[in-house]
């Protein structure tokens, strides 16, 4: 008895007394029988709505398409074939609205997001039209009379009451069959699917089959509903197909709570009622219902039980992050549980072969080899552009190559789905965090660990009754040092936290081996500390291949390091070896030989501060990104930014140009406190910014792209140096050809001048230059290292460039970056002549 | 089966092409530039045809063409800054579920001041008979129709590709970033947008009341077929829009005149043929967002 009171099976509870009370309640305020039953009806129909809405994510405002739908092949059963039998004509409505809803779901579920809810508008549209047009078949505007409710055995149907309790029935035995759907596997899926389903795909779901289950299962639900109240009508109708109709299912949805299993009754009573007792004063309410529906979506997109459980947690507010942190248990040192080891091979686990892949007209990866052994931790790190990211997506199942195998344990895997390598054995961590946020972290772990069960389609039995998932759950949260912090949502977990569940997830698939995207990127160092023993610990039973710029603590942990330039694969060696390797140094810090020559002599002297950027933080979502940032800058100089990927160098230009808002600090430019101002204000002030790839804008030609760098912002030369076309002209006589060609079809090169020229169309005292001589031939490099050499004494520079021997030669001073904060500044020069000095600075 | 009545056919079908084609135009340009999908867009256009009623009983049929769009073009400023605004960073899911809130509410509106009965609104008399050529008998009013949407679509395309402010508007649809550092804010480019897109609309329903029924329900029934075209013509492209709207257009016209009831029918039919095979519609562009 205790086990059906308890929590679980409430709805059940309160759906059996609200069927019970709500006849009763409803003739004593004055509403007829029938009216109840309806309530009951659409109840069950937006219950069944929200199974893709509230629950998958999927927005459908085609349902009342189903409702037509099980309505009419209901009426058509028994007037062709079930003479007065209502039962059998049941029956046939449901298998047919499932048939139909495998075909139609097969075919629309193609197609994503707002793509999908467009093609249900016009599914709904069409059989519209199909019910009112096709009068043989639908008697068109008239309808199927002649319904005959007939009796089940000695019971006749005819009657009111009678009709309600076998709705009631049918209704509450429907009930049941949904939550214990919701409460299954499956149904715990669909939500995963709604909250990300990218993350759902990489842990091994093939999301489109429970797409689909979700949507017949949804439709025949409705399809009984409309079923229902062909019968108690005693008619069917085109009514029922309407888009409006629609409209009123979804408001019913919205209004109960989407995210609520109950909220959608609640919902549909809302509708009833108001209908009901309002048209006795207004002959609009369908207008204020609507505004109540707009209402919702705007302030309260929870619904009316969204809006019940807000005013209850301000009564006794759950746990939150810091208070669930002083309950976490950290255990520390454990090794890896003992369910997520996979068998013992030697060996190769994992071995790419000579994959490529060219994305446009540029071959980002070219005939990379790589090898993953038992046992191993093995690093692939590269400067910016090398190729790594790319190789990572190719081999983890984001893209697929062109040419060249991945293979995991011999079975060639390049060509698979995600889903499908997750089940092979290969699973992934994100650089981006990418969970479930709106579920908890139990829930996060869970999910991926159900992946891989035998029970993850079932879509009856409850989770609790696969115990061993739950323990393997409780063992891995207690393995990652989360234990007791189960029910925290992933979205309020701090940064680190956010990145060990990140793992966690990877880890739940039980994979062969394990590829991570820069577990440590963004980590404080106490954290950068765990993860690394974490992945240690890890390694020393599944193979791990590690994507890292924090080369130090990479090369430290790693028993083999690849090193990628270009593209290329340059060289694959232990840890020792990689350090030491001239080449690799040299892709890292430079030859010591500048390419370009011609600079103007060296400013010197006290000049004016132009920019004083002090102490700064910012953060990408809550990735800290700036750590007490410092950086400043005078008139006539140019200041080069240094430092790895992921330091922090193109942030740092962003929160300058307003991008990205400081969260603490001060920017003060000439003497203008700037800090938190809009992108367009602080360009108005004198501010150019040149971003990383040019961010010239397709389809427009040169001389567009130039007048819109003029539109905004003051020419007058009164606030910073401007250039017009004439001056444009001079610095880059090859654009005067170039002027009425679409930026798309210049040249690397071209494009580079066009950016800075449109930067400089505007009253520029501040010019920021993020990578501007990445991939242009060397004849362009030295034209522009001449024209920003001049511009010097005019216009102050911020460049960021990965160059070293390049942006030294040009720089007068340098700030390098690590981890978000400046761990060296100083003259140019000494880097620039003395090669060791650069080393010693700036190679590990 | 002549071909001079099927060159009428396909006229007529041209012209209720450039019905739809105002609508669309509309909705792709809201969408470019919000990524909202404006599911109230038919409101505008009802909105349109009713308050064109009352402006041709003060000012005539000329006069309306004019001042309609005007009026209601300035309600859309008020719907942009008040409704739309709040959804352009939401998930896409609620600005559907709020435009598609909204067209409820308005045809309610509608209704509750206007009445449910439909209204008649009657052809101005310049217009009224035919023009013949050769063989071929057109109505003078519905030419008239076809010339209004070429010069409106003319404009729209001249407004976007030859001015400063559609330059302004096509960068901020590409890289809203790179305009706010060229010092440009996009708000007031996109208030304009929406109010251009609403405008059109209810220039389109001013044009189609005096052949069609005005009645409140009419925003709603729009909207399908619109929105039929803009997905076949996929989202956000311009001249996709253009050869979606006028092949739903001669498709419809030809089926209604051959099989009436099948009419509605076909275009439905042609959009499921469509994004089977073009998923992104005939010319639409990929929008992560959106998948």
């Amino acid at each position: 008895m205790s086990a059906l009171l308890n929590s679980k099976y409430r709805p059940l509870w309160i759906a059996a007394l609200a069927l019970v009370v709500l006849p009763i309640v409803f003739q004593a305020i004055g509403l007829t029988l029938d009216a109840a039953t309806v309530v009951i009806i659409l109840a069950m129909a937006a219950m069944g709505l929200n199974l893709l809405v509230g629950y998958t994510g999927l927005v459908s405002f085609g349902h009342s398409a189903w409702f037509g739908i099980g309505g009419y092949a209901a009426a058509l059963a028994q007037l062709h074939w079930f003479k007065d039998q209502i039962v059998l004509s049941f029956a046939f409505s449901i298998l047919f609205t499932a048939t139909l809803s495998l075909l139609v779901g097969f075919l629309i579920l193609r197609r994503r997001g707002v793509y999908f809810s467009l093609l249900t508008l016009a599914l709904c549209a069409l059989t519209f039209a199909i019910a009112f047009r096709w009068t043989a078949l639908t008697g068109g505007e008239g309808g199927l009379g002649g319904i005959e409710r007939g009796a089940i055995g000695p019971i006749d149907l005819n009657g009111h009451l009678t009709y309600y309790v076998f709705t009631a029935l049918i209704a509450f035995a429907v009930l049941y069959a949904l939550l214990r759907v919701v409460r299954s596997p499956f149904g715990h899926v669909l939500v995963a699917i709604r909250e990300n389903e990218q993350r759902a795909t990489f842990q091994g779901y093939d999301i489109d089959k429970y797409k689909l289950l979700a949507f017949v299962i949804s439709a025949a639900i409705t399809g009984l509903a409309g079923a229902l109240v062909v019968f108690l009508h005693r008619l069917a109708a085109a009514e029922s197909t309407t888009v409006a109709f629609s409209g009123e299912l979804l408001a019913m949805v919205v209004i109960g709570g989407m995210r609520s299993f109950l909220g959608p009754a609640l919902g549909a009573l809302f509708f009833l009622l108001f209908r009901e007792l309002f048209s006795i004063y207004t002959d609009n309410w369908l207008l204020y219902f609507g505004l109540i529906f707009v209402g919702f979506i705007v302030f309260s997109p929870v619904g009316l039980t969204g809006i019940w459980d807000q005013l209850r947690r301000r009564f006794s507010p759950p746990p939150e992050d810091g208070a669930a942190m002083s309950k976490r248990k950290i255990y520390e040192g454990l090794p890896l549980p003992e369910f997520l080891r996979p068998k013992r091979v030697e060996g190769a686990v994992l071995e790419a072969q000579g994959i490529s892949k060219h994305f446009g007209g540029i071959q980002a990866v070219r005939e990379n080899s790589l090898k993953v052994e038992a046992g191993q931790i093995h690093a692939l790190i590269g400067p910016n552009g090398a190729g790594k990211t790319t190789t990572f997506n190719l081999i983890s199942g984001m893209f697929m190559p062109d040419t060249g195998t991945v293979r995991l344990h011999g079975q060639a895997i390049q060509q698979l789905a995600p889903d499908r390598i997750c089940q092979q054995g290969l699973a992934r961590s994100f650089q981006i965090t990418n969970l479930f946020k709106g579920l908890t972290i139990y829930e996060n772990l869970r999910l991926s660990l159900q992946a891989r069960h035998t029970a993850r389609f079932d879509f009856w039995r409850d989770i609790d009754s696969y115990p061993e998932i739950h323990a393997e759950t409780a063992e891995l949260m207690k393995f990652l040092g989360l234990q007791g912090m189960e029910e925290v949502g992933g979205g309020d977990l701090s940064y680190g936290g956010q990145r060990l569940v990140d793992l966690g997830i990877a880890l739940g698939s039980k994979p062969q081996v394990l590829l991570m995207d820069e577990p440590l990127a963004g980590l404080a160092a106490g954290e950068r500390e765990r993860v690394s023993r974490l992945v240690t610990t890890i390694a020393s039973n599944i193979p791990v291949l590690i994507v890292e710029h924090d080369i130090d603590r990479v090369l430290g942990f790693s028993h083999r390091v690849t090193v990628m330039n270009q593209g290329e694969v340059l060289m694959s060696g232990t840890p020792d070896e990689v350090r030491n390797d001239a080449r690799v140094q040299e892709i890292y810090t430079g030859t010591g030989t500048p390419p370009v020559t011609g600079r103007s002599s060296v400013a010197s002297g006290d000049r004016p501060l132009v920019l004083d950027f002090d102490k700064v933080n910012a953060f990408y979502g809550k990735s800290h990104i700036l750590n007490d940032a410092s950086l400043q800058v005078r008139e006539g100089e140019i200041v080069a930014l240094l430092g790895r990927n992921g330091a922090g160098k193109s942030t740092l230009l962003k929160s300058l140009v307003g991008l990205v808002p400081p969260a603490s600090g001060r920017v003060n430019f000439n003497g203008r406190e700037i800090a938190g101002q809009s992108a367009p204000d602080i360009a108005r002030i004198g501010i150019g910014y040149v971003p990383q790839g040019r961010g010239l804008f397709a389809g427009m030609t040169v001389a567009e792209n130039l007048a819109l760098g003029r539109l905004a912002r003051p020419t007058d030369g009164k606030t910073g140096v401007v250039w017009d076309e004439a001056q444009i002209l001079e610095y880059f006589p090859r654009l005067k050809v170039r002027m009425n060609v679409a930026a798309d079809y210049l040249s690397g090169g071209e494009q580079q001048m066009v950016a800075v020229a449109r930067a400089l169309s505007g009253n520029v005292k501040l010019l920021l230059l993020d990578e501007p001589f990445e991939g242009l031939a060397p004849t362009v490099v030295q034209e522009l290292f001449t024209v920003f050499d001049k511009l010097r004494q005019h216009v102050s520079i911020v460049i960021v460039e990965h160059n070293l021997d390049l942006v030294l030669a040009l720089a007068d001073r340098v700030y390098a970056l690590e981890r978000g904060a400046v761990f060296h500044e100083g003259a140019a020069e000494p880097l620039l002549t003395d090669l060791d000095y650069r080393k010693k600075i700036l190679w590990l | 089966m002549e071909i001079v009545f099927l060159l009428e056919q396909v006229v007529n079908g041209l012209v209720l092409g450039g019905y739809y084609l105002l609508l669309a135009l509309g909705l792709s340009l809201i969408f470019s530039v919000g990524g909202i999908v404006n599911l109230a867009h038919g409101a505008f256009y009802a909105l349109g045809a009713y308050v064109s009623l009352e402006v041709i009983k003060h000012a005539g049929f000329s006069a309306s063409i004019f001042i309609t769009p005007a009026l209601v073009g300035l309600l859309g400023i008020l719907f942009e800054r008040y409704l739309l605004r709040r959804f352009y960073t939401a998930d896409p899911i609620l600005s559907l579920l709020v435009t598609f809130g909204l067209a409820m509410v308005a045809e309610q509106l509608l209704r509750m001041i206007w009445g449910s009965a439909p209204l008649a609104s009657t052809m101005p008399p310049e217009f009224k008979g035919q023009l013949i050529a050769g063989d071929m008998m057109f109505s003078k009013y519905r030419l008239f129709i076809l010339g209004v949407v070429t010069v409106v679509m003319a404009g729209i395309w001249l407004l976007l590709h030859k001015t400063s402010f559609g330059r302004v508007v096509r960068a901020g649809v590409q890289k809203p970033d790179m305009v706010a550092v060229l010092g440009i804010k996009l708000q007031p480019y996109m208030t304009a947008i929406v109010m251009l897109g609403v405008a059109t609309a209810a220039l389109g329903g001013v044009l189609f009341g005096p052949i069609s029924i005005v009645h409140p329900a009419m925003g709603t029934e729009i909207m399908t077929v619109a929105f039929v075209v803009v997905v076949i013509g996929g989202l956000g492209s311009f001249w996709g829009v253009v050869v979606a709207a006028l092949l739903v257009g001669v498709v419809r016209g030809i089926t209604i005149h051959f099989q009436p009831a099948a009419g509605e029918a076909s275009m439905y039919v042609l959009m499921f043929l469509v994004l089977m095979f073009r998923p992104r519609g005939l010319l639409g562009e990929r929008i992560e967002r959106f998948e």
